[in-house]
């Protein structure tokens, strides 16, 4: 049982790392905690959804078009609202996501109605190995994670890219005159970022039923994950995506089902009590 | 400065200052003719910073002019100004410390891809001029010493191959020895056929070395003179203004 649930829970960790990466990527290049991050999940689910059901599309094409959309859906939120409170501060720009979240969700909420849906997938049956259950969503969802969060490792550390946004997180104004263009590594930071929450998405789309809420359901632990890695940190946010993941699924063990979402906000309520800079971050602090 | 040749800085009654703030920069006209030094000197908080980051475009410009080799730049974004041919470094904050040694390098060209003159070969006579650190292009820049920081930022300004240079105190905090060894890079930086505006508290390190120097004090130039006349009453004069 408690093996079951702690594989359980580096899945549901894997899954919620996406978009934990796309909140701290954000935190570190823009300076903002996103709020829109949950909404964004939303509307990748719904594009893969109509890309699935209604133009019967395979999930896989249907995911590719899932980033794409909230990847524009990305770029446009930067470039209508973001872009013009760049110098604003923190909290202005965390006050307007929220803003852009409420807008995104209902979108979706008027477009879709508030009716559950979901893939159109095969069911298939779970393999039993060493005593655990594992379904194919569980490997379908690890394997693209993984294969997303090699990809991002790589572009970060290898791609002119992934340079720019680094020296734009450790000190913006020195890029500006090292020649980066702030807009555009904003603008192509919103893309990488949109793509990571649509396939994220998808994911949950797999997990659960797609309604207008599908991505709020993981807000509270995407931000415990996130904070808890120390915010700016990408891989503190994957290493806190799979200790909230985890976390999450083994507290049924000793409280109701009903009430995980409590360990999340646990997790937060006491980073913020005793470790503000999460608990491998002492690096993000500094900025 | 003979008549009719394009500056290498042009300034023209440029004010600028922070958020809502008042003005900092108070209304500075400022030429400075081709392959020069210029020190600029003045008390604390005169305003040396604010003018150069003015020029290198942090600092929004609420009236004036700023052109580099005769071309107009006041409206150009910092990133566009490096590629128009102005090149800065800043008083602190002057390297990416999470990145490596290599990365700063790598930064400081592959984003000015159109500049005339970025490439392997300005590279490999960069790093000639800093051995220290072309030894070390996989320590992070953020466990260096100052010394080697400042080095290292130098090394990044110059790697985009600039008509124009502006450092903001080179000096501040290094040893005595490194004073002396970074005055003579800018001195070669300079025969190279770089313009150099150069903001110094080390008042005698940088007259030493300098063509000209301008005394900036409360956001406005108070005296311009050839860097040899510069004496010890100016000096006293510099500091007496800074008591007023
Ligand atoms: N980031 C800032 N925000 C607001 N005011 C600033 C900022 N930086 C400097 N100032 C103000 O601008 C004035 C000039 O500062 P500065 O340009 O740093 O002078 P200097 O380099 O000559 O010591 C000072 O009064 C200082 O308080
Ligand atoms: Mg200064």
């Amino acid at each position: 049982m408690a093996v079951q649930l702690f594989f359980n829970g580096l899945v549901t960790g894997l899954l919620i790392a996406l978009p934990a990466l796309a909140l701290t990527l954000i935190f570190g290049v823009l300076k903002f905690a996103n709020f829109a991050v949950g909404s964004m999940v939303t509307l990748g689910a719904y594009a893969a959804w109509v890309a699935n059901v209604r133009l019967g599309l395979p999930l896989s094409a249907s995911a590719a078009i899932a980033a794409v959309t909230v990847a524009a859906a990305g770029v446009a939120s930067d470039q209508l609202v973001f872009e013009r409170l760049r110098e604003r501060g923190s909290i202005s720009l965390l006050v307007a996501s929220m803003g852009v979240s409420l807008i995104i969700e209902n979108v979706c909420r008027f477009a879709f109605g508030n009716a559950s849906r979901g893939f159109d997938v095969a069911p298939s049956r779970p393999i039993r190995w060493q005593g655990i259950r594992i379904n194919q969503e569980q490997i379908t969802t690890a394997a693209v994670v993984l294969v997303c969060l090699v990809l991002v490792d790589a572009l970060l550390r290898f791609s002119p890219l992934g340079r720019a946004m680094r020296a734009v997180a450790d000190n913006a104004s020195l890029a500006a005159v090292r020649g980066v263009e702030r807009r555009t590594v904003a603008r192509l930071t919103w893309a990488l970022v949109g793509a990571l929450l649509g396939v994220a998405g998808v994911l949950s789309g797999l997990d659960r039923a797609i309604d207008p809420l599908i991505g709020w359901n993981y807000q509270i632990p995407i931000f415990a994950a996130a904070i808890l890695g120390g915010l700016g940190s990408p891989l503190g946010a994957i290493a806190g995506a799979l200790v909230i993941g985890v976390a999450e699924e083994m507290s049924a063990l000793v409280i109701p089902t009903n009430y995980r979402q409590v360990v999340s906000f646990a997790v937060i309520l006491a980073l913020l009590l005793f470790r503000a800079n999460g608990l491998f971050g002492a690096k993000a602090a500094r900025r | 400065m003979t008549g009719g040749d394009i500056q290498a800085l042009s300034v023209r009654s440029l004010r600028s200052g922070y958020g809502r703030g008042g003005d900092i920069i108070r209304g500075v006209d400022l030429d400075q003719a081709p392959e020069t030094i210029l020190a600029v000197i003045g008390p604390n908080g005169s305003g040396k910073s604010s003018f150069v980051k003015t020029l290198a475009g942090l600092l929004d410009v609420r009236s004036g002019h700023v052109m580099v080799t005769g071309r107009d730049v006041t409206a150009e974004t910092p990133a566009k100004r490096v590629a128009a041919g102005l090149a800065y470094v800043p008083q602190e904050a002057n390297v990416f410390p999470s990145l490596t040694i290599g990365e700063n390098l790598k930064l400081a060209t592959e984003f000015l891809r159109g500049r005339a003159g970025v490439g392997p070969e300005q590279r490999q006579r960069v790093l000639e001029l800093f051995p220290e650190i072309a030894a070390r292009l996989r320590t992070r820049a953020g466990d260096l010493s100052g010394g080697q920081r400042q080095m290292l930022a130098f090394a990044s300004a110059l790697l985009a191959n600039p008509e124009v240079l502006l450092l903001d105190e080179p000096s501040a905090g290094l040893s005595p020895k490194i004073v002396g060894q970074t005055m003579e890079a800018i001195v070669r930086v300079r025969e190279a056929g770089v313009t150099v505006l150069l903001v110094e508290q080390n008042v005698a390190a940088a007259l030493r070395i300098a063509d000209e120097a301008v005394v900036l004090v409360a956001g406005q130039i108070s005296l311009r003179a050839r860097a040899a006349e510069v004496g010890a009453s100016d000096l006293a004069e510099l500091f007496f203004a800074k008591v007023a």
